[in-house]
C-alpha cells in the first residue's frame, strides 16, 4: 500500500512539474526581433568603431577579418588576442585608453580574455556558419554585413554586441521556408546543388529567377 | 558485488530526478527507498514529461557561458576543425602507433596509425580507452609527502631536495629501482641515473609478461622473441596463446589471423587451440581441446611421438625424448582422446607450414619452461623454424632495446627488502602491492625500506605505501621513444609526443623527473638539456644519419614527429636451426589433492590485463568477451563440477587456497576443465580510483608462491583451491541472454560435437 502511494505521489509531482513547464508556447514561425539582455564583457569592445560606416566614424572593417573562422568552420570564433595586437601595436593614438591598456595587460600576461557568449544555441543544435556564409556571401554575392546581420542584427551600430534576434527553432525555420534565389543576380549559378536545399525542384518565378527553400530536414540541424 | 554496478547506474539518475521535482526530492530525502523497478518506471514517465516541457524558446542562455579565445594561434588551428598528431599507445607494451584527433586543443579520440607495421591503422579496446587514462579524475595532481596516514602536497623543489637528502650517504647497493618494461631513451636515461651512484639494483617487473616463453625461445631458437607468421601458416596449433586477446601483440596478430583465415594458396587456415580455460582465441578456433592443466608439454611430446609413428623423421635425441609418450599414456595424462591426437597429427602432416605457439597457459607451472621447450620442439620437428617462426628485425641501437620484465625480478627484490637491504626504493610503472601474491608479503617487506618513492599516475596500492608520490604526466602529455619487444616486419622506433597541453600544472614527465634527478648527481654532463624534450631531440639528431634523416636538423625532426614512427634498417638476428631435446623431462600430472581439489587459473582479460588500467570505466563497462560480465569478478566453473557442488549461476562462492580465500559470484562455463576454476585478473583494487576500488576480487592475493624451476618465474597457474557455497546469491550482471539460448526456434548455428568434425575435409 505504501509502495502504491509513494508511486502515485511521485507520478503526480512529475506531471505537475511537467505541465508547469509545458505552459511555454510551442515554437511559432516568427521573424520578429527579440532583444537579448545586455551582457557585461571583460572589455567593452566597440563594434561600431571597427565595423561601422565611415561617415559615422567607423572603419568599415569586414566582419570576417576578425571573425575569420566563420567561413571556414562551424563556429565564427572569437579572434585571438594576437589579431587585436597586430593592428593596435601600431595605433599610438589610442594606446593609452583604458580599454586598450586592458587589452595589452591580457596580451603581456599571455592570458586569454574570458568573453561571455552572446549568441548561444542549445548543444543539440548544429549550426554551421560556413554553410550560411558560402551560400549568401560567396554564392549570392550579398554584402557581408547584411548576411551576418540576418542572425546577429545590426552589429556595426552596437558597442558590445547584444543578441537582437530570437534564434529559436521557429525563427530559424521562418527563414528556411522562404524561397531564396538560387542564382545570384547576374552572379554565380549554383546548379544542381539547389535541389538539395529544399529536397524538391526549385521554382522559376515570372522574372525567370530560380528560387529554392533552405533545407528543412530535422537531421540538418539535429545530428 | 553487482550492487556496485546498480548503485553506479542509479546515482546520477537520482540526482537528475531530484532536480526536476521538489516533491520527488523530498521523497528521496525522507529516505523511503524505492524498489529499483518502480524507480525506473517512474523515471521513464519523467522522461516523457520532460520531453513535453522541453520545447520552449527559453533554452538559450545569453551571457552565461564563457567563450575563451586563443591568445596566439597557429594557422592550422581553426575552432571546430580537428587536427591530428601521431604518437604511440602506452596502454600495453605492444607499441601500436596511434593518431590522436585534437579539437580546440583537446584530444578527443585515438585511432591507429596506418603507417605502423605493428597495428596498421587499428587499435584495440584497451588502446581506445587511452583517453580515459588521460582525463581520469583520479590522477595524482601534485607531489605528495606522507605525514602520518595522509599525504601533504609539496612543491617539486622540495620533493627533489628530499630525495637528495635521503640519498645522501646511501650507497648504490642500498637503493633499489623497480620498474615496468622500459625501452628507448627513457631506458638510457634511467640506466645513466642508476650508474651515477653505482646502483645495479634495477628490477624490471611485469606481472603477466611472457617471461618463461622468452627464456624457452632463447633456448629453442636463439632469440627471445622471434616473429610468428600466423598469416603464412596453414595450421596454427596454439597451446593457450591468446593471440587475439592479450598475448604479446594482439592487434598485430588479429590482422595476421584475418589473412590466415583468408588462406594461403586458397587453403583457409585451421586453428586448433589447446588449453584448460577457453580464451577469446580458443573461442575462435576451429577445434578447441580442453587439456588437463599443466599437461600441455606432455601433449606436445605425444604429438611428436605420433608424428614419428606417421613417418616424420625424428632425430635420435628427439625420438629418445618422446619414446615413452605413446598415445594411450598421453591420452590418459592429458584428457585428450587418442582419436583427437590422430586428427591433429593428420592435419599437421597434411598441411605445411604450420605454426605452434606457446601461451601463458602452458608457461604458468613449476615445469613451465619444460612445457614451453616441449612445445617449441614441435615447431622444430615440423620444420616451421625459418618459415613461420622467423628471426625478427632488431633496432641497431642496443642501448634502446626494451628491458622486458618478469616476476623473478620481483622475487629478488622482495627477498632483498625482507632482508632489509635497501634504504631507498623507487617504483615506476609497476604496482607490486596489488600484483604480488599475498604470500610474498610484499607490502610488509616494502615497509622495511627507509624511504619509498613512487612515480604514479593514480594513487594505486603501491603509491599508498609510499613516503613520496611523484605525479606523472599522462601518456598523451609526455615525450618519449619506445622500441617494441615484438617487432613486426621491419625495425621501428616509436615516437611518443604530447597530443595536448598538460591538464594539471604539477605533473611531470618521467623523463623530466629522471633528468632533474640525474642533474643532482652529474650536473655538468646534463646542464645543456633544459628538459627531457631537449635531451630527446639532441639524442635523436646525434644519430640522424643512422635514423635515415638526410635533411637538415629541423626538417628531420619535424618529419619524425609528424610520422610518429622511425623505420630503420634493422639488423637481422639468426635463428639457431638445430635443437636438442636433451634435458627435457616432464612430470607426470600430480594426483588430485583431496583438500584442494581444483586448479585456479587466474585469467588475463584483454582489457584489464594486470589491473593497471582498471580505473578506466570503459574497460570496466566493456563486457568480457566470453562471459559478457561487466564491473565485477566471477568464478568460472564447469557445469558438471557445479552440479556436483550444487552451485548455480550467481551463487556467491568462497574460493579457498593455502594462502587465503576470496568470495565472488559463480559463472557456469563449459569452456573450462572440470578440475579447474578461473578468476580474471585486474579487479579487486583497494585503491587506484573511483572506478576500480571495491569492484570484484583480486586473485593475485591468494596465489601459491610456486616458481618455475628453470627461470624462477612465478607459476601463475599452480594454485590449488577448493570451492564452497556461502549461501547468498546475486543476479550476474552480464550482456548475454540465457546460456544455450533457443535461437528463437531457428537453427542459426548448429551445434556439432567437436569429435564429429573432420576439419581436414571441411575447411
Amino acid at each position: 500500500m505504501h509502495r502504491f502511494l509513494r508511486l502515485s505521489v511521485l507520478l503526480l509531482g512529475l506531471f505537475a512539474a511537467a505541465s508547469y513547464a509545458a505552459d511555454a508556447p510551442p515554437p511559432a514561425l516568427t521573424t520578429e526581433d527579440d532583444l537579448g539582455p545586455a551582457i557585461e564583457q571583460p572589455i567593452e569592445f566597440p563594434h561600431f568603431r571597427h565595423a561601422g560606416d565611415a561617415d559615422k566614424g567607423g572603419m568599415e572593417i569586414n566582419c570576417m577579418y576578425c571573425h575569420t573562422y566563420a567561413r571556414r568552420s562551424m563556429v565564427s570564433g572569437i579572434p585571438p588576442i594576437q589579431k587585436c595586437i597586430g593592428c593596435h601595436q601600431s595605433i599610438e593614438s589610442v594606446r593609452e585608453t583604458p580599454r586598450i591598456k586592458k587589452l595589452f595587460e591580457y596580451w603581456d600576461a599571455k592570458k586569454a580574455i574570458p568573453w561571455k557568449k552572446v549568441h548561444d544555441l542549445p548543444d543539440y543544435v548544429r549550426f554551421s556558419h560556413e554553410r550560411h556564409i558560402k551560400r549568401f556571401i560567396f554564392q549570392l554575392n550579398r554584402p557581408v554585413q547584411e548576411v551576418c546581420g540576418y542572425c546577429h542584427g545590426n552589429v556595426k551600430e552596437m558597442k558590445v554586441a547584444r543578441r537582437s534576434k530570437l534564434l529559436s527553432m521557429g525563427w530559424c525555420v521562418s527563414c528556411h521556408e522562404k524561397e531564396h534565389p538560387v542564382t545570384a543576380e547576374g552572379g554565380t549559378p549554383i546548379g544542381d546543388q539547389a535541389y538539395w536545399y529544399g529536397m524538391h525542384k526549385p521554382l522559376v518565378d515570372a522574372s525567370g529567377i530560380i528560387k529554392a527553400k533552405g533545407p528543412n530536414d530535422c537531421s540538418v540541424c539535429h545530428k | 558485488m553487482n550492487s556496485g554496478s546498480i548503485k553506479h547506474l542509479i546515482k546520477p539518475l537520482a540526482i537528475r530526478l531530484s532536480e526536476q521535482t521538489t516533491l520527488a526530492k523530498s521523497l528521496v530525502m525522507v529516505g523511503h527507498p524505492f524498489d529499483r523497478r518502480d524507480f525506473l518506471k517512474v523515471l521513464g514517465w519523467g522522461g516523457a514529461a520532460v520531453a513535453l516541457s522541453g520545447c520552449g524558446n527559453g533554452s538559450v542562455e545569453d551571457g552565461k557561458e564563457t567563450v575563451v579565445s586563443y591568445v596566439e594561434t597557429n594557422d592550422y588551428m581553426i575552432p571546430s576543425i580537428s587536427v591530428y598528431f601521431n604518437s604511440t599507445c602506452a596502454q600495453c607494451d605492444a607499441g601500436c602507433s596511434i593518431t590522436g584527433r585534437i579539437r580546440e586543443g583537446r584530444v578527443l579520440k585515438l585511432e591507429g596509425n596506418p603507417d605502423s607495421a605493428i597495428n596498421r591503422g587499428k587499435t584495440c579496446g584497451l588502446g581506445q580507452a587511452g583517453v580515459q587514462h588521460h582525463y581520469n579524475p583520479d590522477r595524482v595532481r601534485a607531489p605528495l609527502l606522507r605525514t602520518g596516514n595522509s599525504g601533504e602536497a609539496i612543491t617539486w623543489e622540495k620533493a627533489y631536495a628530499l630525495i637528495a637528502e635521503k640519498m645522501n650517504g646511501v650507497s648504490g647497493e642500498e637503493v633499489a629501482f623497480l620498474s615496468g618494461g622500459v625501452s628507448g631513451h627513457l631506458k638510457v636515461l634511467l640506466g645513466n641515473y642508476l650508474d651515477s651512484f653505482g646502483c645495479k639494483n634495477h628490477f624490471v617487473y611485469e606481472a603477466v609478461g611472457p617471461a618463461v616463453l622468452r627464456a624457452a625461445n632463447k633456448k629453442s631458437y636463439g632469440v627471445e622473441m622471434p616473429r610468428f607468421n600466423i598469416n603464412k601458416a596453414k595450421v596454427v596449433l596454439s597451446f593457450g596463446a591468446d593471440f587475439l586477446g592479450a598475448w604479446v601483440s594482439p592487434v598485430h596478430f588479429s590482422q595476421q589471423y584475418a589473412q590466415f583465415r583468408k588462406g594461403v594458396d586458397g587453403q583457409r587456415g585451421v586453428l586448433i587451440q589447446v588449453e584448460s580455460k577457453m580464451t577469446l582465441t580458443g573461442a575462435n578456433a576451429d577445434r578447441w581441446l580442453v587439456v588437463r592443466p599443466g599437461t600441455e608439454g606432455i601433449l606436445a611430446l605425444g604429438i611428436i611421438n605420433a608424428l614419428g609413428a606417421h613417418g616424420v623423421t625424428l632425430s635420435g635425441d628427439i625420438a629418445a625424448a618422446v619414446k615413452g609418450y605413446d598415445k594411450e599414456r598421453v591420452s590418459k595424462d592429458t584428457g585428450v582422446s587418442a582419436e583427437q591426437i590422430d586428427k591433429i597429427v593428420a592435419l599437421l602432416k597434411e598441411r605445411t607450414p604450420s605454426l605452434v605457439l606457446v601461451g601463458s597457459a602452458a608457461e604458468g607451472y613449476a615445469h613451465g619452461s619444460q612445457n614451453a621447450a616441449a612445445i617449441n620442439l614441435l615447431n622444430q620437428v615440423l620444420g616451421n623454424v625459418g618459415k613461420t617462426v622467423e628471426a625478427a628485425a632488431v633496432v641497431p641501437f642496443p642501448q634502446m632495446a626494451p628491458l622486458t620484465g618478469n616476476t623473478a625480478a620481483l622475487k629478488t627484490l622482495n627477498d632483498g627488502l625482507a632482508a632489509g637491504k635497501y634504504k631507498v626504493l623507487f617504483s615506476y610503472a609497476a604496482n607490486p602491492v596489488f600484483t604480488a601474491p599475498g604470500a610474498m608479503k610484499f607490502p610488509d617487506n616494502m615497509a622495511k625500506a627507509g624511504f619509498k618513492v613512487v612515480f604514479a599516475h593514480y594513487m594505486d596500492e603501491t603509491a599508498m605505501q609510499a613516503d613520496l608520490v611523484l605525479p606523472l604526466d599522462s601518456a598523451l602529455e609526455d615525450w618519449g621513444t619506445q622500441v617494441p619487444e615484438y617487432m613486426a616486419e621491419g625495425a621501428q622506433i616509436n615516437i611518443q609526443q604530447p597530443l595536448m597541453e598538460k591538464l594539471h600544472a604539477e605533473t611531470r614527465g618521467m623523463g623530466d623527473i629522471l633528468l632533474a634527478l640525474i642533474k643532482l648527481r652529474r650536473a655538468e654532463d646534463y646542464k645543456k638539456y633544459d628538459d627531457y624534450y631537449a635531451y630527446l631531440r639532441a639524442a635523436m639528431l646525434q644519430n640522424k644519419n643512422a635514423l635515415g634523416g638526410g635533411a637538415d636538423d629541423d626538417t628531420f625532426w619535424t618529419e619524425t614527429l609528424s610520422k610518429g614512427i622511425i623505420k630503420v634498417a634493422g639488423t637481422k638476428q639468426i635463428l639457431s636451426g638445430k635443437v636438442s631435446a636433451a634435458g627435457l623431462s616432464l612430470p607426470t600430472p600430480a594426483a588430485i589433492d583431496a583438500q584442494y581439489p581444483l586448479q585456479l587459473i587466474p585469467s588475463v582479460n584483454a582489457s584489464l590485463r594486470d589491473g593497471r588500467h582498471t580505473n578506466q570505466p570503459w574497460l570496466q563497462e566493456s563486457p568480457d568477451p566470453l562471459t559478457t560480465i561487466v564491473w565485477d569478478s566471477w568464478v568460472e566453473i564447469h557445469p558438471k563440477k557445479a552440479a556436483e557442488l550444487g552451485i548455480v549461476e550467481g551463487d556467491i562462492v568462497e574460493v579457498t587456497g593455502k594462502n587465503g580465500s576470496l568470495k565472488a559470484q559463480a559463472y557456469l562455463f563449459p569452456g573450462i576443465h572440470p578440475d579447474a576454476i578461473s578468476i580474471p585478473l585486474g579487479r579487486g583494487h583497494e585503491a587506484l580510483g573511483r572506478y576500480a576500488k571495491g569492484y570484484g576480487v583480486n586473485p593475485f592475493q591468494i596465489l601459491d608462491t610456486v616458481f618455475d624451476k628453470e627461470t624462477g618465474e612465478l607459476a601463475l597457474h599452480e594454485t590449488r583451491v577448493k570451492v564452497s557455497k556461502t549461501g547468498s546469491r546475486v543476479i550476474v550482471v552480464k550482456d548475454e541472454g540465457p546460456v544455450g539460448g533457443k535461437q528463437m526456434g531457428k537453427k542459426i548455428a548448429v551445434r556439432v560435437a567437436s569429435d564429429k568434425v573432420k576439419l581436414s575435409e571441411e575447411v
